[in-house]
């Protein structure tokens, strides 16, 4: 059972598919992840949990992976990080980044709409797609993004699995967005609609790994110099930009307000 | 003939920093983690060069007293300065130094710790009141310690 320690989640849950909904029955949602190379020794210590369910969830995965043995669960290394997060809430500067997830929800929630709405016909229409995909490049890329990649993640060991997944979906998110670029100037709806949707299942999942783990792990090794620098620098950021988050708001907004409308049937 | 230098109690000076200045002193004795003089708020000028950029604590009175390992959980490395919030006289001075400290030092967070009872609320709100009245946004943390010196809470509370 020691070798699995080691291994990546994917290939473990590939080979025994029950230790994924056992991971879900604490709240560790590896199954849908696209990437799955972070190892189980690592999943287990980042959730954090007490000592008795770590112990517990470790015995169930070792009888899934090895029936009908009797041993004890693999000790697990001592943790890196401190048991109880004294921290409840996030820190000001991560809690700026999942304030600026709720708004990117709020699209991604839309897209479904969206994408029955597709209009590749009107000039009125490709504004709109225009305008959803600009959301995506700048808000949630290049205002959104950059902070984790150019900044926060800096401050952490980016060849971690769980940094270099985080990495991974962003170079997959770039890849959808190009995608959908090519689709709309060969007004090709079909790949338009599949990259859109393919675009928000990744984020869905992207930005629940983000706010339920990866944050508030972070959030337990900052110190409170790095807090505080991280604040100024993502101040400094959103105040060179040049983009106004109150226009992809408005964006979003309207989109809410127009397919409300739709759903009220007015 | 001498300059006169003020008086001794309230003469800024600024001491080793915490790299220069380790935990454990000889024969196992703990060594003060204090890198300032002075430390009352009254008497503290927030101009002063051990605030610049700093994490800067700012303490209840009673806060040290109670908790056993204030030196090397909270104040190493960190710039201090203390106040009653019930006792204390002249506390709209107080609002004026912290923002100060946020607009003019550019501290870089600051961190409130204060007693469970009820009234040392009131030095949180100090905090958010210099905050809210100064243009420049910092990270503010606080810390509530209970009367037999456990840290009952933890949090961010905002910038």
């Amino acid at each position: 059972m020691d070798a699995y320690l080691n291994k990546g989640i994917k290939e473990i849950i590939t080979e025994f598919p029950e230790v994924e909904t056992i991971l879900n029955d604490y709240d560790i949602g590896c199954g849908p992840c696209n990437v799955g190379i972070c190892l189980l020794k690592d999943i287990v210590s980042i959730h954090q949990l007490s000592v008795e369910q770590e112990k517990e969830l470790m015995e169930r995965i070792a009888a899934a992976v090895e029936p009908g043995k009797s041993h004890p669960a693999p000790k697990m290394q001592k943790r890196a990080t401190p048991p109880p997060p004294k921290t409840r809430r996030y820190s000001p500067p991560l809690k700026k980044l999942v304030d600026e997830h709720v708004l990117i929800k709020r699209w991604i929630a839309l897209i479904p709409e969206f994408v029955d709405a597709l209009d590749l016909e009107s000039e009125q229409g490709k504004k709109r797609i225009l305008d959803g995909i600009d959301m995506i490049r700048s808000f949630a890329d290049k205002y959104h993004h950059a902070k984790e990649e150019e900044i926060l993640f800096k401050y952490f060991d980016e060849t971690a699995d769980i940094l270099k997944v985080m990495h991974e979906d962003h170079t997959r998110a770039r890849s959808l967005v190009k995608a959908m670029q090519k689709a709309l100037a060969e007004n090709d709806k079909k790949t338009l609609s599949e990259s859109l949707t393919a675009y928000r299942e990744l984020l869905a999942e992207h930005i629940r790994k983000e706010d339920e783990i990866l944050y508030p792990w972070m959030d337990n090794q900052l110190t409170d110099r790095q807090v505080g620098e991280l604040f100024a620098r993502f101040a400094r950021v959103d105040q060179e930009s040049g983009i106004a988050p109150e226009t992809y708001e408005g964006f979003v907004r309207r989109l809410e307000a127009a397919f409300q409308k739709k759903e009220n049937g007015s | 003939m001498t300059t006169f230098e003020g008086c001794p109690g309230s003469r800024t000076m600024q001491f080793k920093t915490s790299e220069e200045n380790p935990m454990e002193g000889p024969a196992g004795k703990i060594r003060s983690q204090l890198a300032q003089w002075p430390i009352q708020m009254h008497l503290i000028n927030p101009a002063a060069p051990y605030y610049q950029g700093a994490d800067v604590l700012l303490t209840a009175d009673c806060v040290a007293y109670a908790l056993g390992d204030f030196h090397r959980e909270y104040l190493k490395g960190k710039s201090l300065a203390i106040a009653c919030p019930k006792l204390d006289e002249g506390q709209s001075v107080y609002t004026e130094k912290i923002r100060a400290w946020f607009e003019d030092a550019k501290i870089n967070t600051l961190t409130v710790l204060i007693m469970e009872v009820p009234c040392c609320m009131g030095l949180l709100q100090l905090a958010r009141q210099a905050a809210e009245a100064s243009k420049r946004k910092v990270p503010i943390k606080y810390v509530v310690v209970g009367v037999q010196g456990d840290v009952l809470k933890e949090e961010w509370a905002a910038a």
